[in-house]
């Protein structure tokens, strides 16, 4: 393997790691401040890459614009799903909840396979062309996807760690009753926080249209290696998290290029159940988080 | 099992002991009229419908016996019944006969999940959940690449085998699983397991060593799915992966479950009839809304019922029961 091809492979793995790491955030997300495993965090993903998808075939936007509104959809519907759905189950066992989100996904599966259909649809709008760095050759569409992960993941970030309301946010994933005790309205807290979740999952989704294509399963094959990343980083875990996006994806890359796809994935499932063996709580988990 | 539980309050027990015998002798009864309707002259429509009845209710008793007993959902018992009717077909296109096939299927299944049971079921709460999902995936990728499996092309039983000979034998799986799941969870490991689901850190406590009663019951459940799906591939001969190890299969074991009453013995029962009715009705009044109309079903249930609709019939009969009678209960 020559320098310039695992080069190639390091950018590829990249783009997919700046995905995978949305998809992460927003799961991790939920996890820490609203106590619930979102299954069907892919169907969001798979709104947002239908959504844009829609707007530049049917409504001549740029894909770029697509980014933005999909997030924006994916909002207002984690907003609603919250408030009709989710906020519904506090206090109810683990396993309504599971079985709950799960119900949410096989509902959005069916929605998606009923209007769309099963076809691979994709589009030749947006950017075009590649760029050339040292005989490293990188797309135009990849690079605005892995730009616009880079600046909403950031962003995530900023909000979280910096603004007022993620200090609410952070509070409530520390210690619910804490944080409930000090006067953090944590229905509202859990609201915002599921729906910027979901936001970054249509936004992802969107990026995911705009690289490859769109089927009603799109979303369920990314968020399958959203909960890998989320389990391997240690549940809850923001920066475990990342970690794991960008590690998963290299293992993807590269093995894909070495053996195949499918031998790719079969290795990075079988990486997780060692890695559960070794280090049950994640590679930057604590021993309490579980 | 040996029935020396925990000394419980002597009534409520022998009322339970004889409720259970009541319960167990019901489905053999019904289990015996369903296993003779194929020489009652009965239409290939209707036998197909009890067949499916069974199957799911196998399936769902499975499922009930691991996820029921401990709260620790499984997604993958698709995919385990799936193991097991590949091993049933590659070990009868081995020439083996079909006992010892249906054997080798069962162990197959116990030890592909394994995989799940000996990582996975260490660690408490969700990581159970994600190792399941992650074993559904696995198992079809990996069933397209080995080499005996027929890859995408899938896999053809060679020998001729009458239809009713899998449908006697998957009404006996499920009467069985029902069966053994009312027993079980009366039995020294169920009260265990239903510690377990209230409250783990308590029942370790107690000194009960909750990861190796996951591992047995998990492998019970396992095994259970895997002679439930062996049945099925001897039913249907002819395996493609995407149809065997399909997403559906593993969702219906769990709906079945959770529609009827999550560990209760009844509840599968229910859930399957429903599940298949439901499933009949839709395939005429709007084909390829299923899912949709299953994942409305399930997210009524879980938000309106909350568990099921034998515990909410039990609920309404017993307020009813106790309102007319009250003083005949307090005696």
């Amino acid at each position: 393997m020559t320098l310039t091809l695992a080069l190639q492979l390091l950018v590829n793995g990249l783009v997919n790691g700046g995905l995978l790491g949305l998809v992460a955030l927003g799961l991790a997300l939920i996890f820490g401040v609203v106590r619930v495993v979102n299954f069907a965090h892919g169907e969001f993903i798979t709104l947002g890459a239908y959504t844009t998808f829609l707007l530049v075939t049917q409504f001549a936007l740029s894909p770029l614009i697509g980014i933005p509104v999909a997030f924006l959809v994916g909002g207002l519907f984690g907003w609603v799903v919250h408030a009709v759905i989710v906020s519904r189950m506090t206090g109810r066992p683990e396993l309504d909840v599971l079985m709950m989100t799960f119900s949410l996904s096989i509902v959005g599966l069916g929605l998606f396979a009923l209007i769309f259909g099963g076809d691979f649809r994709n589009y030749s709008e947006g950017p075009t062309g590649s760029i050339d760095i040292g005989g490293v050759v990188v797309g135009w569409r990849s690079l605005t996807a892995l730009i616009a992960c880079v600046v909403l993941g950031a962003g995530t970030l900023l909000v979280v760690q910096r603004a007022r309301i993620g200090l609410g946010l952070r509070a409530l994933a520390q210690n619910r009753d804490a944080a409930a005790a000090c006067g953090i309205n944590v229905p509202a807290s859990e609201r915002i926080a599921f729906s910027l979740a979901v936001g970054l999952a249509a936004a992802a989704g969107s990026l995911v249209s705009l690289i490859g294509t769109t089927t009603p399963t799109v979303g369920h094959y990314w968020v399958l290696d959203g909960f890998v990343v989320v389990v391997l980083g240690g549940m809850g875990s923001i920066s475990g998290a990342l970690l794991a996006a960008f590690a998963i994806s290299l293992v993807n890359s590269f093995g894909s290029y070495l053996l195949d796809d499918a031998w790719a994935r079969i290795i990075t499932y079988l990486l997780l159940y060692a890695a559960i063996l070794l280090r049950p709580h994640g590679l930057l988990g604590r021993e309490s988080a579980s | 099992m040996s029935d020396t539980v925990m000394n419980p309050p002597a009534g409520s027990m022998s009322r339970g002991n004889r409720s259970d015998a009541i319960f167990i002798a019901g489905v053999i009864v019904v289990g015996a009229i369903a296993m003779a309707q194929p020489w009652l002259g009965v239409s290939s429509y209707f036998l197909t419908l009890i067949y499916y009845v069974a199957y799911y209710l196998a399936l769902g008793q499975a499922w009930n016996l691991m996820s029921g007993l401990t709260g620790y959902v499984s997604f993958s018992h698709g995919a385990l019944a799936g193991i097991g009717a590949y091993a049933v077909v590659l070990s009868l296109n081995g020439n083996l006969p079909m006992a010892l096939a249906l054997v080798v299927a069962a162990i197959a299944t116990v030890a592909a999940s394994l995989i799940i049971g000996a990582t996975a079921l260490r660690l408490r709460g969700t990581a159970f959940t994600f190792a399941t999902l992650f074993f559904q995936e696995l198992v079809l990728l990996l069933v397209r690449k080995l080499p005996f499996t027929g890859g995408s092309s899938g896999l053809i039983l060679y020998q001729i085998i009458p239809v009713w000979i899998a449908y006697v034998m998957m009404v006996t799986v499920a009467v069985a699983a029902t069966i053994a799941f009312a027993l079980t969870r009366r039995s020294r490991l169920g009260i265990r397991m239903l510690a377990i689901k209230s409250d783990e850190s308590a029942a370790a406590a107690i000194g009960i060593d909750s990861t190796r009663l996951k591992i047995i019951l998990f492998c019970a459940s396992a095994g259970i799915a895997g002679l439930v799906g062996a049945v099925h591939g001897i039913f249907v001969a002819t395996l493609y992966p995407e149809v065997i190890f399909s997403v559906d299969l593993s969702i219906v074991a769990l709906a079945v479950a959770l529609i009827g009453g999550v560990g209760s013995a009844a509840g599968p029962i229910a859930g399957a009839i429903v599940y298949v009715g439901l499933r009949e009705i839709v395939q005429v009044v709007a084909p390829g809304a299923h899912l949709v109309i299953i994942g409305l079903l399930l997210l009524g249930i879980i938000l309106f019922l909350r568990d099921g609709i034998v515990p909410a019939v039990g609920r309404l009969v017993s307020r009813k029961g106790s309102r007319s009678s009250t003083s005949g209960r307090q005696s």
